[in-house]
């Protein structure tokens, strides 16, 4: 407690108060309104209507969510596999080697996204591998940009994870498979669905490289709401904007639920 | 791959004694250190550590944090690896055994419960990690939980119990797998004093009923160590100072860092040692003239400490008389159970407890004070130890 | 059969996690590292397969090159040091003034780590467009002809939305590193008579610092990265590295000069990832010498 006058802490709340609504409240809020109005000629919208959403359930939109919901899907569960496997082989090697790897499978999370897609979009075209035009490209860029994520989300958990848990384990005879079952793989299991949520919704959101591989045929939604807003059509480009962020939250909430549960298990 | 071939050879007939009546002394067997030494990076954090706990012994190493009995323990279980030395368990070289191989029960400070896991579970976990069958597992872990007083919680889980009722399923969890020895890590560390009280006592009872079982016991709590273990080892800076039986090791402590960290003893300088009969040494204390045990058999003429326990030293009524002395009072302190009090003996100060008085003695009051000969003895005075 | 196990067990327990690390290193090196590499390579040897550096001369000497480069780091820095500033007073009265809710509303912030960043671009334009709420509302208040803010288009949108988006980056270690401050100290400050100005000044402030190098840094990488946002706002002026390289490759066909500035662009991403790693590991180390 730092302000201790009660008309001091009311001040700072209302200050707060202000603050977020501008900041948070208030993007999120227009979007919204956006979403559901014909018109918006005045100050505040007008003529307000289901038709954007009836659209973004129909025809391509709703292909669209498809396709960046089995991609998010498909590239966070690589992801999970690749980066846990990660953290787990790192977890016994000696300090610098670890540290030179560490840093290895955290870089791509630090090189822009374009730049990712640029450089897959070069390596695809040519021989040995073709990729570029099949849907396998979106993936593995999906994949790569959030790979890091899961690794460090579940490093970060195996490092919370205090050693005498596994070493008790050894110690009552648990061979390294039996004690990463029994014991590793459900005490992290918090953070390994948190690595899963935060891929999704990265996957779900990501538009720099989707933007420059993506191939006809295999639109993601955020690739469509730029195609919206670019035509013009930014209230349709609203409406599904709050469908991908309502069903990023949903995801989002409906996996710290069970994750919570694991935890208080 | 051969790692598994020797799990399987020692496991195995843990698993099957299970017949025969419980912790039967089938595989009574002791530790060996033999000049172990682990370093980290140069630093040498365990010295050559040579020391034999026998079978169904409790041995405890204490010693101040960074002293190096933690990690003995450690090279016991496996989780630190000598970089020279052999350590045994029976007649077995385990050096080079990975630690899901040693036969061993482990309770750390923080007990470690797995907390995904009922108290049942914890308690099966090394049964079934070794592969036993349900039927050895549905007998194996009611009888342990109950030699610990447990058996009406078995499905709660960790988070649902007290520090003291973990610990008991984590000792529980540890003597389920009928270790060939239990390692237990300041085990009542993280209890509060009243709780630790009575878990020592439980630790006492557990081990009449086990009597076969070996432990080895690190602390820092020189209480802990006195009332369970039957040898003592004291350590100091990666090296073992003292080892001894733990009522000898009290009462004759083999050199000044034993004397004062096992028990507070009072330690006056004292020169010109002449032996005498039935094991005594006269001593010369300043002007007087003292009588004490000399354990150590140190000769003629040596100048060293006599170690007096504060409660041996008595209050006089009289002045003079054998192996007395006269001091003034600094401080008086009343403990409840006990008075103790700051004497200022010819520039030396001597602490003295005795039970509680009717009338304590004032400050600056001169007091005569006399100790058994038989009950002091004489501490070689050597430099750093 | 004991002896055997003696002599192999450790070399048997060592050997795997070196093998076990291989397979996710390979997969990203395929995936990640070669791609990379490919990169370079097209920015050295051009379409004809003969070294040159000639490719990086025309590009990095170009105007159009250095304009990017400029607004890319106008940007970033300034959008990076309107999040410190935010983020500081958010967590401040979150953590320090605390109120029913104060929780959910850190969380709620922590989710918005989770959206799409183009959302915040496409609501500006509802709101600080030409035609967008604040501007109708001041035209009508106002009896006005002309819309009379009119930032969104230029660098300023940019940064405004960047920093909506990036500063939940700084509250997040700064949250944590409030937490680690011990109540305590501040009820001993007020008692010796502080007033919460010199509190934050002298104790609140220095304990974040390392938290804010942090976050700080981070916000510094992902709004250098930043493409959306750019994107969505569209200003034909507001040009960075990213959305350079986007258009040259795609809007042109131009891969050869697409992969020099992707070039220039990785390494400076990889230049404040450094940083950023420094910073995380002097504020663990600093974290380690208090306890």
């Amino acid at each position: 407690m730092l302000v201790w006058s009660r008309a001091g802490r009311l001040l700072a709340w209302a200050a707060a108060g202000l603050l977020f609504a501008l900041v948070y409240g208030l993007p999120i809020g227009v979007i919204a309104l956006a979403s559901f109005s014909g018109q918006w000629n005045d100050v505040l919208p007008s003529h307000p209507t289901l038709t954007h959403y009836v659209n973004a359930l129909h025809g391509d939109s709703a292909e669209q969510a498809q396709v960046s919901i089995i991609t998010g899907l498909a590239a966070s569960a690589a992801a999970l596999l690749c980066g846990s496997w990660a953290a787990l082989a790192l977890r016994h090697l000696a300090r610098l080697p670890k540290r030179v790897l560490d840093v290895l499978f955290f870089v791509p999370s630090a090189v822009p996204s374009v730049s990712v897609g640029l450089g897959l979009l070069v390596a695809f075209s040519q021989p040995p591998v073709l990729l570029n035009g099949t849907r396998a490209i979106v993936l593995i860029a999906h994949f790569v940009l959030i790979s890091a994520f899961t690794y460090g989300n579940v490093s970060a958990g195996l490092a919370r994870l205090p050693p005498e848990f596994e070493q008790v384990a050894e110690s009552l005879g648990a061979r390294s498979f039996y004690r990463l079952r029994r014991v590793i793989l459900p005490l992290v299991s918090p953070y390994l669905i948190a690595a899963f949520s935060l891929s999704f919704a990265l996957s779900m959101g990501e538009l720099g490289a989707t933007v420059m591989i993506y191939p006809p045929g295999w639109v993601t939604l955020p690739v469509g709401i730029f195609s919206l807003s670019d035509r013009g059509a930014i209230f349709d480009a609203s409406a599904l904007t709050m469908i991908l962020a309502l069903a990023t939250l949903a995801v989002l909430i409906g996996l710290s639920r069970i994750s919570s549960r694991a935890a208080v298990r | 791959m051969t790692a598994e071939i020797a799990t399987a050879s020692e496991a195995r007939p843990a698993l099957s004694a299970a017949a025969a009546p419980r912790f039967s002394g089938a595989h009574v067997s002791g530790i060996g250190f033999k000049e172990v030494t682990v370093a980290y990076g140069g630093l040498v954090v365990l010295d050559a550590l040579t020391l034999e706990v026998k079978p169904g012994e409790i041995v405890a190493l204490i010693g101040p944090s960074g002293s190096g009995k933690t990690t003995a323990l450690r090279a016991v279980a496996g989780f630190v690896r000598p970089s020279f030395g052999r350590i045994t368990i029976g007649d077995r070289d385990v050096t080079d055994v990975a630690p899901h191989a040693r036969n061993i029960g482990m309770v750390v400070q923080n007990y470690a419960l797995f907390p995904h896991m009922r108290a049942e579970e914890n308690v099966a976990f090394g049964l079934r990690a070794r592969g036993a069958s349900q039927a050895v597992v549905r007998e194996r872990v009611p009888e342990c939980l109950r030699l610990v007083g447990m058996e009406a919680y078995a499905k709660r889980y960790p988070r649902e119990l007290s520090g003291g009722q973990q610990q008991r399923v984590a000792i529980a969890r540890a003597l389920a797998i009928r270790p060939q020895v239990l390692l237990l890590d300041e085990p009542l560390s993280a209890l509060d004093a009243q709780i630790r009280r009575s878990m020592l006592d439980e630790l006492a009872r557990l081990h009449r009923d086990l009597p076969s079982l070996t432990v080895l016991y690190v602390t820092h709590d020189q209480t802990e160590a006195l009332t369970l273990a039957d040898h003592i080892g004291i350590m100091r800076d990666g090296k073992l100072v003292a080892f001894g039986a733990s009522r000898s090791l009290y009462r004759h402590p083999p050199n000044r860092f034993s004397a004062e960290f096992l028990g507070r003893a009072n330690l006056l300088p004292v020169t010109s040692l002449e032996p005498a009969d039935g094991g005594l040494a006269k001593v010369r204390f300043g002007d007087t003239a003292l009588m004490a045990t000399n354990p150590h058999d140190l000769p003629q003429g040596s100048d060293c400490l006599l170690c007096v326990r504060p409660h041996e030293l008595r209050l006089r009524e009289d002045v003079g008389g054998a192996n007395a002395l006269t001091g003034i009072v600094e401080s008086v302190q009343w403990q409840g159970d006990a008075h103790g009090i700051v004497l200022d003996v010819h520039g030396h100060r001597l602490r003295l407890t005795s039970a509680p008085l009717g009338e304590p003695p004032e400050q600056g009051t001169k007091l005569a004070l006399a100790f058994e000969p038989g009950h002091v003895s004489l501490v070689p005075e050597t430099k750093g130890g | 059969m004991a002896d055997l196990s003696v002599a192999s067990s450790p070399a048997g327990a060592r050997l795997p996690s070196g093998v076990w690390v291989a397979s996710p290193l390979v997969v990203l090196a395929a995936l990640f590292f070669y791609p990379l590499s490919l990169i370079l390579r097209q920015a050295l040897f051009g379409e004809e397969d003969a070294f040159t550096l000639s490719h990086f001369g025309e590009v990095i000497g170009s105007r159009l090159f250095l304009d990017g480069l400029h607004h890319t780091l106008v940007i970033a820095v300034s959008a990076t040091a309107g999040c410190l500033l935010l983020g500081f007073i958010l967590s401040l009265i979150i953590a320090f003034v605390p109120f029913p809710g104060a929780r959910l509303v850190g969380r709620l912030i922590d989710t918005f780590i989770a959206l799409p960043t183009f959302l915040v671009a496409l609501a500006f334009t509802f709101i600080y467009g030409s035609s967008g709420l604040l501007n109708e509302s001041l035209i009508r208040l106002f009896d006005l002809s002309l819309p009379p803010v009119d930032f969104l288009y230029s660098q300023w949108g940019v940064i405004l939305s960047e920093v909506t988006v990036y500063t939940p980056f700084v509250m997040r270690p700064l949250l944590a590193a409030f937490s680690l401050i011990e109540s305590a100290q501040i009820e001993v400050a007020s008692s010796l008579g502080a007033r919460p100005l010199r509190i934050i000044c002298q104790i609140i402030l220095p304990a974040a610092l390392p938290a804010l190098i942090a976050g700080g840094s981070l916000c510094l990488l992902l709004t250098v990265n930043e493409f959306g946002i750019v994107l969505f706002i569209g200003a034909k002026d507001v040009i960075t590295l990213p959305l350079l390289v986007y258009d040259k490759a795609i809007q042109e066909f131009d891969y050869t000069t697409a992969c020099v500035i992707a070039v220039v662009n990785v390494a400076l991403s990889l230049g404040l990832y450094s940083l950023y790693r420094l910073a995380v590991a002097h504020l663990a180390g600093s974290r380690a010498g208090l306890v």
